[in-house]
């Protein structure tokens, strides 16, 4: 069994509130797996986002430890963290995920700057995974041109575009009609299944967490249940 | 760094951009030429010659004094060479073809104003040919004159009795540092006095001013004094003066306009650039979502303060280049309208030009600046939050 791709241990996480310290995270313990597919469920307020953010790496825990794809979080500093970051994970949040001013493929471009490739290269990579998710006809059209499933879909373009081993989603069909919803939904499916990327998601909705293999409910700042609804392969079983 | 998103930042809003951009370019060149004015208006008493004095009428310097002063003036002990000055007020082809053209003794013309070279042309022609003329380098390059054209202009302060053009030889071009202007043109004053007595044109024995070159170590407070005193009970009252003080009481007769344009300038150039910076740090927090998810993506805190001060400079640096290039290229127009109302010598230097470009920069620092800590100390977490 490889040791999980996640791991949160110990991990605490307050807010100060008008003299008033809110503890959203407390001394949670929680792994997953390399290849799994989470969705994460819980009331709200419960501090889903800030479990998102700190696995992601872009908040910092207040005590616990974190190590995620091999890297201790707590050990990084910002530049380090902005790099692992740009490496290892892919963000598709809830809405406005995009930068306005640049079209759908400019969008999807955006990380690759952060790579070594050639201009070139980034186009093609771009189109590449625009083409995954069915909007290679869109590439030239600004966000205000597509549709709000369309914005997501491009969003989880660009949280392709650099092969990062994980993709984070914060409530990704939160404000999506059911037939925009069911087309994100596949998609994510798809990159768990096609292309092996360990998925975390955050969701309210029980039809959109019944897409995933595990369901982790957070309540309180503490874990909850976690349910199986589709067993991981084996790596044997993969191959 | 991704540089091209600022391209894309300033033409989403490509109104405000060039607005932005505009009126920066209209304060810097407004700070630029009312420093040139400001400068002309000062080298002219700064270059005002120790050993000269000027002669004019104590009412007016539109006033004229009699050319019969002219033999009693240079007996007066001291004063070692005499040049009377008289206003042509003719134009060439158009009435806004104007400049100054100046009827002088010209035999003593470059004893009196050594600051004067011949640049062109033949001096000889000048003192012999009864037509000839003088005329100022830049004057010459603005309307492609050289030695051995003829100069046709139309007079207004004298025009000619048969309707016609008065006909101008080109003898030579001169270079001269202020307070001779190099956009003025000169011819001897016995040709208008011979072609006034001709009844070629209305005409009376006057002139707008003599200067004298005093003697060297002469007591020039004595000579000025033996000058009045001559004409102390008229007809025509004289008032004489020191070049400097000359020069300083003509920029400040008309001069005072100048201060208090310069003044106004600067009060509207300074309240453009405040508006300009206001928009220029509103425009800066629409990037603050934007710079979250890009942050979130793995872009430094470096990369998003570099966007944003690169951003400010590129709209300072635009300005200025507009600033800069309307300065350039109002240069000789200005420069021309102001030497013909008798304010040589308006110059953008490079001087002023690097005091625009430093002005562009530090208005793209103090514009960029805070956005730009802003921008690097902003929590991707907190920024798209803010946006949801
Ligand atoms: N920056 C912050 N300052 C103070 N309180 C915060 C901050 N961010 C989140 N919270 C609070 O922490 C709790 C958990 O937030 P969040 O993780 O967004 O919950 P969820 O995503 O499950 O709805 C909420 O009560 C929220 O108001
Ligand atoms: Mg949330």
């Amino acid at each position: 069994m490889p040791s999980p791709i996640i791991q949160v241990h110990g991990v605490t996480k307050q807010y100060q509130r008008g003299g008033e310290t809110l503890t959203v995270l407390d001394k949670l313990d929680l792994e997953m797996a390399e290849g799994g597919y989470y969705a994460l469920m819980g009331p709200s307020g419960s501090g889903k986002t800030t479990l998102l953010n700190l696995i992601g790496g872009l908040d910092h825990a207040d005590s616990g430890e974190l190590i995620v794809a091999g890297e201790d979080l707590t050990s990084l500093n910002g530049n380090d963290l902005a790099a692992w970051r740009a490496e290892t994970v892919g963000f598709v949040f809830q809405g406005f995920n995009l930068l306005p001013v640049l079209t759908a493929v400019k969008n999807v471009e955006l990380p690759l700057l952060l790579t070594p490739l050639s201009a070139r290269q980034r186009r093609e990579q771009a189109l590449r995974a625009l083409e995954l998710v069915g909007l290679a006809d869109r590439a030239n059209h600004r966000p205000k041109q597509l549709s709000g499933g369309q914005e997501q879909r491009v969003a989880i373009a660009r949280a392709l575009a650099t092969d990062p081993k994980i993709i984070l989603a914060d409530e990704p069909t939160g404000d999506l009609d059911r037939v925009s919803a069911g087309q994100v939904l596949d998609l994510l499916g798809r990159l768990n299944e096609e292309f092996k990327k360990t998925i975390l998601m955050v969701t309210h909705d029980p039809i959109a967490a019944a897409r995933s293999r595990s369901i982790v409910h957070l309540d309180k700042g503490k874990l909850g249940s976690i349910e199986h609804n589709r067993p991981l392969e084996t790596a044997a079983a993969r191959s | 760094m991704p540089f091209g998103l600022i391209w894309h930042n300033l033409r989403r809003h490509w109104l405000r951009s060039a607005l932005t951009i505009g009126s920066l370019g209209i304060a810097l060149f407004l700070i630029t030429a009312l420093r040139a004015l400001v400068n002309s208006l000062e080298a002219g008493v700064r270059g005002a010659a120790g050993n000269r004095i000027v002669v004019g009428s104590d009412v007016s310097l539109w006033v004229q004094l009699p050319t019969s002063y002219q033999a009693k003036i240079a007996q007066i002990e001291g004063v070692e060479k005499l040049i009377k000055w008289q206003w042509f007020g003719a134009y060439y082809q158009t009435s806004a073809d104007l400049f100054a053209q100046w009827a002088v003794d010209k035999d003593v013309l470059f004893d009196v104003y050594p600051e004067m070279k011949l640049v062109a042309g033949s001096m000889d022609e000048f003192l012999v040919r009864r037509d000839a003329c003088l005329v100022g380098i830049e004057l010459a390059k603005t309307y492609g004159w050289k030695p051995g054209d003829t100069i046709p202009l139309l007079g207004n302060t004298y025009p000619r009795a048969d309707g016609g053009a008065w006909q101008f030889y080109c003898a030579g071009v001169y270079e001269a540092r202020l307070p001779v202007d190099n956009r003025s043109m000169f011819f001897d004053y016995a040709y208008l006095e011979q072609a006034g007595e001709a009844g070629e044109t209305m005409y009376w024995p006057g002139c707008m001013l003599y200067v004298a070159r005093t003697a060297e170590g002469a007591d020039q407070e004595a000579v000025i004094q033996a000058i009045d005193r001559l004409y102390e009970n008229g007809p025509y009252k004289t008032k004489t003066q020191p070049e400097s003080e000359f020069n300083r009481q003509f920029v400040t007769m008309v001069g005072n306009i100048p201060a208090l344009m310069a003044a106004i300038g600067g009060a509207v150039s300074f309240a453009i650039v405040m508006a300009a910076l206001n928009t220029m740090l509103m425009a800066a927090r629409e990037r603050t979502r934007d710079l979250g998810i890009m942050k979130a993506l793995g872009f430094t805190d470096g990369t998003a303060f570099a966007l944003m001060l690169v951003e400010s400079f590129a709209i300072a640096a635009a300005g200025g280049l507009i600033g800069v290039g309307t300065a350039l290229a109002t240069e000789s127009a200005i420069a021309f309208q102001l030497s013909a109302n008798l304010f040589p010598g308006y110059e953008i230097t490079p001087d002023m030009i690097m005091g625009a470009v430093a002005a562009a920069i530090a208005i793209g620092l103090v514009a960029g600046i805070v956005p730009a800590w802003r921008a690097s100390r902003l929590r991707a977490v907190e920024a798209i939050r803010a946006g949801a």
